[in-house]
């Protein structure tokens, strides 16, 4: 009999793909359900806005903000 | 200066006194007890704050530093509930709107705007007389931000320290500045002014015919220093006459520094006209160390009482040090800008103690040695590694007819004392400050300069000599004018203040695209290259350690592309092209698989010399700290972190390049940034100090024609796959910096041989306070449109077959774990 999950698509590029992952391997319940090719997975719904969150902290950290020049100011 | 400017505008500032004298009455009922004994005109308008009774009693050296903030938030809190402004977006500007200050009526003729709260002052760089307004602000406050149409500058209580030190009058800074203002000056604004200039260069110490004289116009303050009794006791008392302590004579005169000035000698008497007195204070301080040594604590007195003493040496009539025979020779050409600089170090007809700040190949050792030759005497150079103190030597012979005999190094491997009374001695910070055990030879030459008097002491690179090194230099070596030389005045740690008040002011610092436009220096086209990472670098990156991170990122084969892409458009267009590393693995890796030379630490000199001989016919190689003016197109694969110092040491490698007076001649500096990883980070973070001279940074996310190119490297998955595994068995220590000069023992940390600064991953160090001094606050991002620049690359892709590119590095393993026990590294924090 056919089994139907459902999930969700996401697109990215390969670089983030490798940060989703990364985030997967390190996960006691991976999240994704099936890698499709360099920029498509298909993961868990209910993990999408995590996803999201996690992606934009780690690009956040590679960002340069001039405050941290002098937190005085 | 502004002398011109002064007369032209005097009219206009009429109408604006009114308001400004309220202002004083007001304030004046805050009064300060303190500097009540000085004269009348200072204490009646000194609104001082009461908050600042204790501000510059904590540290000797540095008097009244926390005073701008104090001034920032009273000013704020008295001000807020004026400000009630009706406006709807008046809201978002907080307390930084000033929507209810007044313009004047022809503002638009004035070129500024100055923030009460902050004392930051905005100049329209494009204003008909902004050429003056600039002369002016350089000289009263710090330059945060240049770039070409608006400057930033902001007034900090060192920078009027400076201005007062120059010969500039507290009123005159209030009246220029007003005249060039868009609005009255705030009152916070003159108060600030005030306070810093109140007590600022009234004392100055001068040594003449070998005897420190303390000097002041204002006789009430030099009574008044008498009474302290630290100072009464190094007050040299003649015991034939009791009144011989206090000499009066005429103020020094400028006559053109040739000349010796019609200057009587000091009277007893107050016969000749009391401009000046001046008060003996210590004595000969030939005789013997205590002298100086009370020398030093009269001076650390008096910042104390809020008289910080400026130091000057009357060099011309210094009879008693051994003169120098030491001219420029007759072919060699001063720019303007190195003259403006000497100016205001010899501006009175003495010589003062102070740093220049001038970029990277604007020609920083031509104005030491013309300071040298202006002063002609014993001449000490102090530098940060062994390779410059031989370009020191080499420069002084090219520039200047001293003899050979009379320059004498002073290094781990040489020790050379000159013949004669006089001469030049040219050692690194460490061979000075060197505590440890010495050998017997290094001993005797210590003694030698100990042992003597220097009638000028040049501090090269100034910048990275940690504080107490530099205290230790200053403190043993018998000078009796200290200038200080450096491109970046910044400091990755909070030590750029001390350098202030142990060297002196900041003399001169010069705009790098005035001198850029003028064509001192090369004009560079700077650019990031975003190299995306391939997926399985990515993912490895993702799970390595720091170590291994910076190494997978400097490996991407992306970027290995976007090098070789580079290097070939380049090539084709007749450039000379330096690749950079700190990275000794991955700099072997580019040079070999792109097939050009490489040098770094472990080079032998004779191949290291074969190699740059080569470079001159040969577009191929790199070194950081040789000078290469062949070159014109740098890029930088691997760089150290956040280090905004080595930025910019590195730009000025292309800075001098000769062909600049070309027409439309361009050099280009690219950094390779592999995307989504640290390094985006520390790119950014390592151009602030550029953006702030007013370079702009493309940002290339893509370099047009890339994919076509022919015979890119690293193109097959397998490749790249073999790539990422001899990476990845890479030892860890291949992933250390190594330089590209063999580091020698007494480099310091940070040099261009010694590049171990800021390198611990995962921590930042605390760059609080180099703001004041280095420009680096108040950072300012800016772009400009990248179009045409990407239009430039994109015509590349010739097929020349072979490719250069070459290498940069960093430093020894040992050497790094040796800086690290530095109390340099103490600084860093966790983020």
């Amino acid at each position: 009999m056919v089994k139907a999950v459902k999930g969700t698509i996401l697109k990215c590029d390969p670089a983030v793909k490798q940060v989703i992952l990364s985030m997967n391997n390190s996960e006691r319940e991976p999240f994704i359900i099936e890698d499709l090719d360099e920029t498509h997975l298909f993961v868990d719904t209910a993990h999408v806005e995590r996803i999201k969150r996690r992606v934009e902290q780690l690009l956040e950290e590679n960002t340069y903000k001039i405050e941290q020049l002098d937190p005085k100011q | 200066m502004s002398q011109k400017f002064l007369s032209k505008k005097r009219r206009g500032d009429e109408e604006y006194k009114g308001p400004v004298k309220k202002i004083s009455i007001k304030q004046s009922k805050n009064e300060r007890g303190r500097g009540s004994k000085s004269d009348g005109v200072v204490s009646s308008s000194s609104p001082a704050l009461n908050s600042d009774s204790n501000a510059g009693d904590d540290d000797a050296l540095i008097p009244k530093m926390a005073m701008l903030n104090a001034d920032a938030i009273i000013y704020a809190s008295q001000s807020e509930n004026s400000y009630s402004s009706n406006d709807p977006v008046s809201k978002l500007f907080g307390k930084q709107d000033f929507s209810n200050i007044l313009l004047k009526p022809d503002h638009e003729s004035r070129p500024l705007w100055i923030n009460p709260i902050n004392g930051t002052i905005t100049l329209e760089a494009f204003s008909p007389i902004a050429e003056q307004a600039q002369d002016f602000l350089i000289a009263i406050s710090e330059p945060i931000s240049r770039p070409a149409h608006i400057h930033e500058y902001k007034l900090t209580p060192y920078s009027l320290y400076a201005a007062v030190s120059v010969g500039l009058e507290t009123e005159d800074i209030i009246e220029v500045l007003n005249r060039l203002s868009k609005i009255q000056i705030p009152e916070s604004i003159i108060n600030l002014i005030r306070q810093c200039t109140i007590s600022y260069g009234k004392v100055k110490l001068v040594l003449k015919q070998n005897r420190y004289f303390v000097e002041s116009s204002y006789p009430d303050t030099l009574q008044k220093l008498l009474q302290d009794p630290i100072i009464a006791a190094a007050r040299l008392v003649n015991s034939e006459d009791e009144k011989a302590g206090i000499f009066k004579e005429k103020a020094p005169s400028l006559n053109g520094l040739v000349i010796v000035p019609p200057q009587k000698p000091p009277e007893k008497s107050a016969e000749g006209k009391p401009e000046t007195n001046t008060e003996e204070a210590s004595k000969d301080a030939k005789k013997d160390g205590s002298d100086l040594f009370h020398t030093v604590n009269v001076k650390k007195r008096c910042n104390e009482l809020d008289y910080p003493m400026m130091e000057e040496y009357d060099f011309r009539n210094d009879n008693n040090l051994a003169p120098l025979d030491i001219d420029l020779k007759p072919i060699t050409v001063i720019r303007p800008y190195q003259e403006k600089c000497l100016s205001k170090m010899f501006g009175n007809g003495r010589a003062r103690s102070g740093i220049i700040v001038l970029p990277c190949g604007a020609g920083k050792t031509l104005v030491g040695i013309t300071a040298a030759c202006t002063i002609k005497k014993s001449t000490l150079v102090l530098c940060t590694s062994g390779v410059s103190v031989m370009q020191w030597k080499q420069q002084f012979l090219q520039w200047s007819n001293i003899r050979d005999s009379q320059i004498a190094v002073f290094t781990s491997d040489q020790k050379e004392k000159f013949s004669g009374p006089s001469g030049i001695v040219i050692s690194t910070y460490s061979m000075v400050a060197n505590t440890r055990n010495r050998s017997h030879e290094a001993q005797r030459m210590m003694d030698f300069i100990k042992g003597r008097e220097w009638g000028f002491v040049l501090l090269d690179e100034v910048h990275v000599v940690p504080a107490n090194m530099f205290r230790r230099v200053v403190t043993t070596i018998a000078a009796h004018t200290k200038l200080g030389l450096t491109a970046t005045l910044v400091r990755e740690d909070d030590k750029i203040s001390d350098l202030n008040f142990l060297i002196g002011p900041k003399l001169y610092e010069a705009n790098w695209l005035d001198l850029a436009s003028k064509g001192h220096i090369a004009n560079v086209q700077c650019a990031e290259v975003w190299c995306p990472m391939t997926p399985e670098f990515y993912g490895e990156y993702l799970r390595a350690n720091s170590r291994k991170r910076t190494l997978l990122y400097v490996m991407n084969p992306k970027k290995f592309q976007a090098c070789q892409y580079l290097i070939r458009y380049h090539e084709e267009r007749g450039d000379k092209i330096i690749v950079f590393s700190d990275n000794v693995f991955a700099l072997r890796a580019y040079a070999i698989k792109l097939g050009c030379f490489f040098i770094y630490g472990k080079t032998q000199p004779q191949e290291r010399i074969r190699i740059l001989q080569n470079f001159q016919y040969n577009p191929k190689v790199g070194d950081t700290s040789i000078d290469l003016p062949e070159a014109t197109c740098l890029i930088q694969i691997s760089s150290h972190y956040g280090s905004r110092r080595q930025e910019a040491q590195r730009l000025g490698r292309i800075l001098r390049a000769k062909r600049r007076n070309d027409e439309g001649f361009n050099a280009f500096f690219y950094s390779l940034v592999s995307q989504d990883t640290q390094e985006m980070f520390y790119s950014t973070k390592r151009q602030q100090f550029l953006i702030d001279q007013g370079y702009a940074f493309k940002v290339i996310t893509k370099l047009d024609g890339m994919e076509k190119a022919p015979n890119l490297v690293y193109q097959k998955k397998e490749e790249q796959v073999r790539l990422l595994n001899e990476v990845l068995e890479a030892n860890e220590s291949d992933a250390a910096i190594d330089d590209d000069v063999e580091a020698n023992a007494d480099d310091l940390p940070g040099t261009t041989t010694s590049t171990n600064f800021e390198r611990i991953p995962g921590y930042t160090r605390s760059s609080a306070s180099l703001k004041s001094l280095s420009g680096a606050d108040g950072m300012s991002y800016l772009e400009s449109d990248g179009q045409t620049f990407r239009k430039a690359i994109g015509v590349g892709g010739g097929s020349l077959e072979h490719l250069k590119g070459n290498k940069g590095k960093g430093k020894k393993r040992q050497a790094e774990e040796k800086a690290q026990q530095n109390p340099f590294f103490k600084k860093y924090r966790k983020k």
